[in-house]
């Protein structure tokens, strides 16, 4: 294990009865980085960072978190780290800023919850029941209470599940100045557009193991490295004539044949053979998008599964 | 000490926003201690006063305990309440000691209100022994509400505590004498309320507000009522759960017959010894 890791975690494993959640895991979250944990429900994730947040022992490997033992010593660790869960709650008569002077309370350091509150957005809402805040507030101040005791290390487990996008923007933006104050994250999600916005790293989990780890853009380049041209045409196409273009994987004609798609490894060099043929053809473009291959592109490879089945 | 303090602070704050709470203790107690006082006619005979007052009390401590502490603790537990503490570094210890010590402020004014209205309204003489009397009461709210918080630290779901609750409050309301003086009960279930904790608060209460006997010559009930409290709060800690998804085991239940176990042993003891607590002479005046 490095030195300077903040996570270290080797050969992790938690079975409940016969079900065995994690099985194996390795890997390391330096200081300041934002380390994405990416799968479907089910994939180990959540169980995985629960261990590590001290909320679970493991049933063998090895796990330090700031240097200490989630199992052993998970008193001194909740005391440095800021947990965001995914389900969680609080009493629907409580008002906001009582709920942050309560929990300040239970840390050897807290920061004022007047400050916190401004910071999130809640200052007007610091005297509401929590029962009487939105589901965007209620987010809002379960990440206030994660930071109330000023970590260094945050768990953040699905923060932006079930929210609107707006909230979810705006959470999005939070995550950013966390990093940006070299805070560091790691987050568990099955939003790719989240993993690839904020994340310095991403661990692809599928049933209990990492099938891929690395930046997004190196997770990316491990995918079949394919872009895919999509284009629309004003008239449609006869499938059994096209030709085949330079650098073009698989083409194929879709619905009502107006639709061509286009794989291909050199996608600048494809897409202006195409525009070239079209024009010789006489056939009007309508509309024309690339996409280069996602992180769920890489999860569907690598798993064969969908991030939200 | 901090925690401790918070904790206090907002389990009030919470139980005066909400209406049940005042309900449960206390306008349901007194809705019974002026029936009791129209039942036992305590305005014609003021004496009576004294029964309907240790009735009265005993039915607060009862619901207090049970379904203060027990229910409470279940309900958070399943609305996931418990689960964002445990993220903090806080032991089960500061979150008993507070559900205690909120229980025990909430209930206190209640025995100042009932006895100030049986002494002006009913003319019942104040206490003789009043710091005994509040001293009692303060150990059997405790032991009770460790009662409550086993139940809560047993029973997986809130169907199932309300259940064990249920099974624990109505044979302690009607066998112990604290709605049907025991004295009438025929001798089977005068042996049987013996076994029951709530057969001692009522009977330590008579004792102290009948017989003004003190904190010490009540000392089977006292230590009844202690040792509940210290195996309740022992159990309760060493079985909490902070999250619903956290099940116990069936055998686990046994923990409930163990808090149960000092009144199963006075029950012997009496039962061999025929030093019956329910004495008749209390109901001869």
């Amino acid at each position: 294990m490095s030195a300077d890791a903040i996570i270290a975690v080797q050969e992790l494993r938690k079975s409940y009865d016969k079900l065995e959640a994690v099985k194996g895991v390795d890997f390391q979250v330096g200081a300041g980085e934002v380390f994405g944990i990416l799968g479907p429900n089910g994939a180990g994730k959540t169980t995985t960072v629960e261990i590590l947040e001290g909320l679970r022992p493991r049933t063998s490997g090895d796990a330090r978190v700031l240097g200490y033992d989630p199992e052993r010593q998970k008193q001194q660790l909740k005391d440095r780290i800021g947990v965001c869960l995914q389900a969680t709650n609080l009493p629907p008569k409580i008002r906001a800023q009582e709920a942050l002077d309560l929990f300040g309370s239970f840390y050897s350091r807290n920061i004022s919850s007047e400050k916190l509150l401004k910071r999130l957005q809640l200052w007007e809402k610091r005297n509401a029941f929590y029962e009487t805040l939105s589901g965007g507030q209620k987010q809002r101040l379960a990440l206030a209470l994660a930071l109330v005791n000023d970590p260094q290390l945050l768990f953040l487990d699905e923060p932006t599940t079930g929210l609107d996008p707006q909230i979810r923007l705006e959470i999005h933006g939070l995550i950013e100045e966390l990093k940006a104050e070299k805070r560091t994250v790691v987050l568990t999600t099955h939003y790719i557009e989240e993993a690839e916005r904020l994340c310095d790293r991403v661990a692809i989990m599928d049933e209990g193991r990492i099938v891929a780890m690395g930046t997004p853009r190196e997770l990316q380049q491990k995918s079949r490295e394919q872009s895919r041209i999509e284009i629309v045409c004003a008239q449609a196409l006869n499938a059994g004539q096209l030709p085949q273009w330079p650098d073009a994987m698989q083409t194929s004609v879709d619905g009502d044949g107006r639709s061509l798609v286009v794989y291909s490894k050199r996608p600048a060099r494809t897409l202006f053979e195409i525009m070239k043929w079209m024009d010789q053809q006489g056939i009007q473009l309508d509309d024309v998008h690339l996409k280069k291959p996602t992180l769920e592109d890489v999860f569907v490879e690598l798993t064969g599964k969908r991030l939200r089945d | 000490m901090k925690t401790y303090l918070s904790l206090i602070a907002i389990d009030l704050k919470l139980a005066a926003r909400q209406r049940t709470v005042i309900f449960f203790n206390y306008l349901f107690p007194l809705i019974v201690f002026f029936i009791f006082s129209l039942v036992f006619g305590a305005r014609q005979n003021p004496a009576q006063m004294t029964y309907v007052l240790t009735m009265s009390v005993s039915l607060g401590v009862l619901g207090n305990g049970l379904f203060g502490a027990g229910i409470r603790t279940l309900q958070e537990r399943e609305l996931n309440i418990l689960r964002r503490y445990k993220v903090t570094p806080i032991t089960p210890v500061p979150i008993l000691v507070a559900s205690m010590v909120t229980g025990w402020c909430i209930f206190m004014p209640y025995i100042l209100i009932v006895i100030s209205l049986a002494h002006f309204i009913y003319h019942m003489p104040w206490p003789a022994r009043f710091g005994s009397l509040f001293a009692f009461i303060s150990i059997a709210l405790i032991a009770f509400r460790a009662i409550g918080l086993v139940i809560a630290s047993v029973a997986n779901t809130m169907q199932e505590g309300a259940i064990l609750v249920q099974l624990c409050y109505f044979p302690m309301m009607f066998l112990s004498g604290a709605t049907l003086p025991a004295i009438f009960f025929p001798h089977l279930l005068q042996v049987f309320a013996n076994f029951i904790p709530a057969t001692y608060l009522v009977f330590g209460m008579y004792g102290i507000m009948l017989d003004h006997k003190g904190f010490t010559d009540n000392w089977r009930s006292v230590l009844a009522l202690v040792i509940t409290a210290a195996v309740g709060l022992t159990v309760g800690t060493k079985l909490f759960r902070w999250e619903k998804e956290e099940r116990i085991r069936g055998s686990a239940k046994l923990w409930i017959v163990g808090v149960l176990l000092p009144f199963v042993l006075m029950g012997v003891y009496q039962a061999v010894t025929g030093h019956n607590v329910i004495t008749p002479g209390i109901f001869r005046r």
